[in-house]
């Protein structure tokens, strides 16, 4: 009798959840979070991409005429491409001189000889692009795409590293509490009687630049929210029952800290780190533009926002509009769906 | 019985929430009855009845978002349908005519504003007083509900009075513009017994002195049989039986209603097992089973012997100041082999550090707690390891006591684990699933997740837990407070059954009396940290020998009793 | 209260003490040897000795931090690099122009946002909640860069409304009246979103306190229940987020300082950076980190005059 009473009934019984495969229910019952999530996905593998070199490798290619407009705005292109090289365009007679007369005539003819050699080198440029080129007439697209990719890569470590800094100490902090807890709030205070932005600047004026000091440099300044929070979840949790449980059948500190309590605020780390991929982005893109992120060689979109004012007041708007979609279309996804991962994981709502 | 005037009347209210997954759930379906004027009308039920969804339709408090109120419903205030009430309609008519206090006074109250400010609101809102005399009114309103010096407590703040006083403010405001209906909340849930007591007697006080019909929800029938003139027991959002208190209390019609009242434990008896909905709603009649002797006997063997406990915490005040403040004081008692020892006391009695030190989850200040003759508060951890399975503890709130991200299965295998029970993961899986089968929980729960049981079903896996190590003893703490009085019944049955079966001794903690007199051979009686009185269960509940006990006693819900009906 | 003025006060030591080990820590050990940047093409190593020799840095690392232990305690940061200049003197210029800009800033925002928040928390789950929401989500996804190039450009060069950029030195109400309108526009572009949502969701919050039941079923007006109950305690976080938001006041905002050309902190501190400045660097840090510390005690102390729960210990 047992054994088909519980064929049956596990037969007609919906599958057991846990509470992360309820969350996911959840987030994919709201549309605007689920949509993000994909949107967000998109942008990861586009990182990727870009990364094992599948994608905009050649950025740095000089593959079209300078400030070359979008394709899709060909009046402009017309335009612009009248104007932008006024050295053709000038007036008036050439003056020649004869070879005799010409101190550097012998240099010019082997210039000349020479000349054919390297040009033969480069491709044709092109006018076509569709995002236009830029002042080296670099592609728009490309170079933005690459941005992506440093924006990506510097987020989300970034935020991986500073997640995990700020767990690892909040946790011993909350759990242990007493002189532990004294000794890291008080390194908790230090770091955060500096605001963020002149903590970053510091940093990044002894650091250099490049990918991985600006990670480095991101991640110091940012683990203090996750650490209040974390430190917080850990002395709340640490008196609740279930851990009380744990310590009565013998279970130790550390498995209580990190295989009982920290799978129970692992959704609050989730939101912790969406919340920071935008803050990390937003930052490196204001350090870049100020020329203490990416290096000379690195392109990010605050490096390619450094050469936007300049452009504007020559008519050059694509590279800021390449920029913008990306950036705003990656920040609004991340943002939404963080407010769905908040609402869908929170373990109250049932 | 004859001027049975209605005030209100509730004709067949339907209210189904909309869920999230799209489905509905039907909270309350097509419920009827009457308030007549000038009456207590209590309103009866366990979690999930309906009971508190029908005040809120009354009060129009419902969420707006996800509920629907069925548009045939009716809920006639003096002839008129409250829920066709415009909002302005609605909102002179709350706080003046139909006013509510509710389960927690302590987030019920803002606690930004002085007491005497929120009274005064009402009466400037609603009685158009100006602000003075709404000020000075609220003070007499304080005096009216008991609170002391009430001029001084109406320049209070919510927090710095206790919680039965928060009640009282409550109340304060309810009456303040002498209402023709109170309904109260679940009033005296969260507080102490004694509190509970005063709090129902002023409320009886008041609805005899102004008039009023008074709207009593509870979920406990021990509570409302001293005051209520009508009962309405519900389940389900359906109400199972509707009647004069005479009639449901001597007569019960529904099966349900005769469970509710038997499977409470009671002071008069001790039955061998206490009866459950179930055995009511067989066709054959429930006969109470024998009742069954407790108390020590002389040949009983200690275990566990703890002499002169003593728990201090430290209150931080300031930098470096701190005080001390004595939670345990000097507690001696001895627990007996397949025994039960019951500790109770109110809140702030320090009954549940007591349990706590024994499983070394605070620290003893001094005292011995000798566990086999072995001292397990002076052992260093390593040595205490092998008494801590000896010793486990189930807590209060089966919702927070089961790790919410582990599997049942992984819950129960692993205390097996840690302490080496079982040479491989399928022979403890055997041995969790003979034990869930002791529990009465089918072996499928292994793959589920703690959200998916029911409070009594979470109990039970707290309980298969603890028996995993073999303890010999068991530290209860107020662990059945929690469930519903049908739910406990059960659990309450599981623990004798255990006990019987493998010997296990108990410590057995918990505020409710008579909960306590069922399960206990001895009960220990704390108040403020000492031990006023300690002997066995019948004795005490006989005799109470000290002053602290009796008015406990005293003040346990005396219930239905014939006579009150006369008088 | 003046007792936990002055614990409060006592404690900052060990926290100031451990910001100037951080700096210390950065700028002496991380940083290297600066006396190369400071000898320049000068580079002899006589040069670079006495440099040395007058920074310092041929003693040891703990004579060295006492040596800066003893600069902060005499607010005395020695000579800029760059300019050659006393930096208390130069952060005593740069002060005015940022509290200036920030300050106007802040009361204005607070003014906007706050009326704001409300409202839209008044009309919660309505259109124009939603509207608001999603308006503040998109314009919180746009970097503040690209506010503060794209409306210099198209207010001050395209429709030349403002003064591209510029500061009178003599006079900061003429400044003021000249130079701040156009970045106090973009500052409030920027912040207005995030500041509106933030302030929301305070409100949301309260709202689903059980004291909000109470007022209800007191028969108040919604009107009541939100702009008195309910606003009373949404406040408490507001205003604790506003003082913890003062030091920014200080440090100015970089951003609008360097675009716009206001000699302020934040341009300061920009500019040292670039040049490896670090005695302004360091000034800086430790003036922001102490200006830090004092507005937390004063949020503290707001903190207890507005929420007659908390207890100051």
């Amino acid at each position: 009798m047992p054994t088909s009473n519980v064929a049956s009934s596990a037969a007609t019984e919906p599958a057991s959840r846990s509470l992360w495969s309820l969350g996911w229910q959840r987030l994919k019952r709201d549309r605007v979070g689920y949509v993000s999530l994909w949107v967000v996905v998109f942008f990861m593998v586009l990182g990727a991409a870009v990364w094992s070199g599948l994608l905009a490798r050649g950025w740095d290619q000089e593959v079209g005429n300078p400030n070359t407009a979008p394709m899709w705005a060909a009046q402009e292109k017309l335009q612009h491409t009248g104007t932008s090289d006024g050295m053709e365009g000038a007036t008036g007679p050439i003056i020649r001189l004869t070879p005799a007369e010409d101190p550097i005539a012998d240099m010019l003819a082997a210039a000349e000889h020479n000349k054919s050699k390297y040009q033969t080198m480069e491709a044709p440029k092109t006018d076509a692009l569709i995002l236009g080129s830029d002042q080296r007439g670099r592609s728009v697209f490309e170079k933005v795409l690459q941005g992506t990719g440093t924006s990506m890569l510097v987020g989300i470590f970034g935020a991986l590293l500073s997640v995990a800094l700020g767990t690892v100490l909040g946790a011993f902090a909350g759990y242990f509490g007493g002189k532990t807890d004294d000794f890291l709030m008080w390194f908790y205070s230090v770091f955060t009687s500096v605001p963020d932005m002149l903590l970053l600047l510091a940093f990044a004026a002894v650091a250099g630049r490049g990918f991985t000091t600006l990670i480095l440099v991101l991640s110091f300044t940012s683990w203090t929210g996750v650490f209040r929070l974390v430190r917080a979840e850990y002395m709340k949790q640490r008196s609740r029952e279930y851990v009380q449980a744990a310590d009565a059948i013998g279970a130790s500190h550390l498995s209580r800290m990190f295989v009982h309590i920290l799978p129970n605020i692992s959704h609050l780390l989730l939101v912790q780190f969406s919340l920071l991929l935008v803050g990390l982005i937003k930052y490196e893109v204001i350090l870049s533009f100020l020329g203490f992120g990416v290096g000379v060689k690195q392109v990010s979109w605050g490096s390619i926002l450094g050469e936007v004012p300049t452009e504007l007041m020559q008519g050059y708007w694509w590279q800021l509009l390449g920029v913008v979609i990306m950036m705003s279309t990656l920040v609004t996804a991340v943002s939404m769906l963080t407010d769905a991962l908040r609402d869908a994981l929170d373990p109250k709502v049932k | 019985m004859t001027d049975r005037e209605i005030l209100l009347s509730v004709r067949d209210l339907k209210v189904g929430f909309r869920l999230e997954d799209g489905g509905r759930f039907e909270a309350l379906k097509g419920i009827n009855f009457d308030i007549p004027r000038n009456r207590t009308v209590a309103l009866v039920g366990e979690s999930g009845s309906g009971k508190s969804v029908t005040s809120m339709a009354i009060m129009r408090l419902l969420p707006e978002f996800g509920c629907e109120i069925d548009a045939a419903s009716e809920i006639l205030f003096e002839g008129k349908n409250l829920l066709k009430a415009t909002t302005g309609e609605i909102r002179s008519l709350r706080g003046r005519d139909i006013t509510m206090i509710f389960q927690e006074p302590m987030t019920s109250l803002n606690p930004v504003f002085t007491v005497g400010d929120q009274i005064a609101e009402t009466l400037i809102v609603h009685a158009g007083l100006g602000r003075a005399a709404a000020a000075a009114r609220a003070v007499e309103l304080l005096r009216e509900v008991g609170l002391p010096e009430p001029e001084k407590r109406a320049r209070a703040y919510p927090h710095q009075l206790s919680g039965g006083q928060q009640q009282r403010v409550m109340i304060a405001i309810a009456v303040a513009c002498e209402p023709k209906l109170l309904i109260a909340d679940e009033p005296t849930t969260a507080l102490d017994v004694t509190i509970q007591k005063q709090i129902l007697e002023l409320l009886a006080n008041l609805q005899k002195k102004h008039g009023m019909s008074v709207l009593f929800i509870t979920h406990d029938l021990g509570v409302v049989g001293e005051f209520a003139d009508e009962v309405i027991v519900m389940r389900h959002g359906v109400i199972r039986e509707q009647g004069s208190s005479r009639q449901v209390f001597e007569a019960p019609q529904d099966a349900y209603t005769r469970a509710l009242m038997a499977c409470r434990p009671a002071l008069a008896h001790r039955p061998e097992r206490l009866a459950v909905i179930d055995d009511f709603l067989q066709p054959e009649p429930y006969v109470p089973p024998p009742d069954r002797a407790r108390g020590y006997a002389p040949e009983d063997r200690t275990v566990l012997d703890v002499q002169d406990l003593c728990v201090n915490f430290d209150i931080r005040e300031g930098l470096f100041r701190k005080r001390k403040f004595e939670a345990v004081k000097n507690v001696s008692f001895k627990l007996a082999k397949g025994r039960t020892l019951g500790i109770v006391g109110e809140s702030g009695s320090g009954k549940t550090t007591v349990g706590l030190t024994l499983m070394r989850l605070r620290q003893a200040a001094s005292g011995k707690a000798l566990f086999d003759g072995k001292d397990i508060l002076a052992m260093n951890p390593r040595e205490f390891k092998d008494y801590k399975r000896r010793i486990q503890i189930i807590f209060q709130n089966p919702y927070a006591s089961l790790n919410p991200r582990f599997t049942v299965g992984s819950i129960l295998t692993e205390p097996l684990r840690l302490h080496g029970i079982g040479s491989n993961q399928a022979e403890r899986e055997k041995i969790v699933r003979e034990l869930l089968d002791r529990v009465g929980l089918p072996s499928r729960a292994m793959g589920k997740y703690a959200h998916e049981f029911s409070g009594g079903q979470r109990q039970r896996i707290a309980i298969a837990r603890c028996l995993t190590l073999k303890p010999e003893i068991l530290i209860c703490d107020e662990s059945v407070s929690a469930l519903d009085v049908s739910v406990q019944a059960q659990v309450l049955n599981l623990l004798q059954d255990l006990q019987d079966e493998f010997k296990l001794s108990y410590l057995f903690i918990s505020h409710d009396l008579a909960v306590v007199k069922h399960i206990s051979d001895q009960v220990m009686v704390m108040n403020k940290g000492e031990v006023v009185e300690q002997a066995d269960s019948d004795q005490i509940y006989r005799a109470p020998a000290c002053d602290y006990t009796r008015r406990l006693l005293g003040s346990i819900p005396r219930g239905w009793t014939p006579a009150a009906d006369a008088a | 209260m003046l007792g936990y003025i002055i614990r409060r006060l006592w404690q900052m030591i060990p926290t100031l003490f451990g910001v100037m080990l951080l700096v210390f820590v950065v700028f002496n050990w991380v940083g290297g040897d600066p006396s190369y940047i400071l000898a320049g093409k000068r580079l002899s190593p006589d040069a670079l000795a006495a440099i040395r020799a007058q920074l310092g840095l041929d003693q040891s690392l703990p004579a060295q931090f006492w040596l800066f232990v003893k600069q902060v305690a005499h607010l005395d940061f020695g000579l800029s690099w760059s300019l050659q200049q006393p930096v208390t003197r130069i952060l005593a210029e740069r002060i005015g122009p940022s509290l200036t800009l920030t300050g106007t800033l802040l009361v204005v925002e607070l003014c906007a946002a706050l009326p704001i928040a409300v409202l839209v928390a008044y009309y919660r789950a309505k259109l124009i909640d939603r509207v608001v929401t999603i308006v503040c989500t998109v314009a919180m996804s746009v970097s503040s860069l690209v506010y503060i190039i794209v409306g210099q450009y198209v207010l001050a060069y395209q429709a030349d409304w403002f003064p591209v950029q510029g500061w009178y030195d003599d006079s900061l109400l003429h400044s003021w009246l000249v130079f701040v309108p156009l970045p106090l526009i973009l500052g409030l572009a920027v912040s207005l979103a995030p500041d509106v949502r933030f302030y929301r969701s305070f409100v949301v919050e309260e709202l689903q306190q059980d004291y909000v039941r109470t007022a209800r079923a007191k028969g108040l007006s919604e009107r009541v229940v939100l702009f008195k109950h309910v606003l009373r305690n949404a406040l408490i976080p507001v205003v604790t987020t506003v003082a913890s938001s003062l030091p920014f006041l200080v440090l100015g905002s970089m951003l609008l300082e360097r675009f716009f050309g206001i000699p302020g902190m934040g341009n300061e501190l920009l500019a040292a950076v670039d040049k490896s400045d670090f005695p302004i660097i360091k000034a800086i840090t430790i003036t922001i980190a102490v200006a830090t510390m004092v507005f937390n005690l004063l949020a503290d102390v707001l903190y207890k005059w507005i929420d007659p729960r908390v207890e100051l210990k």
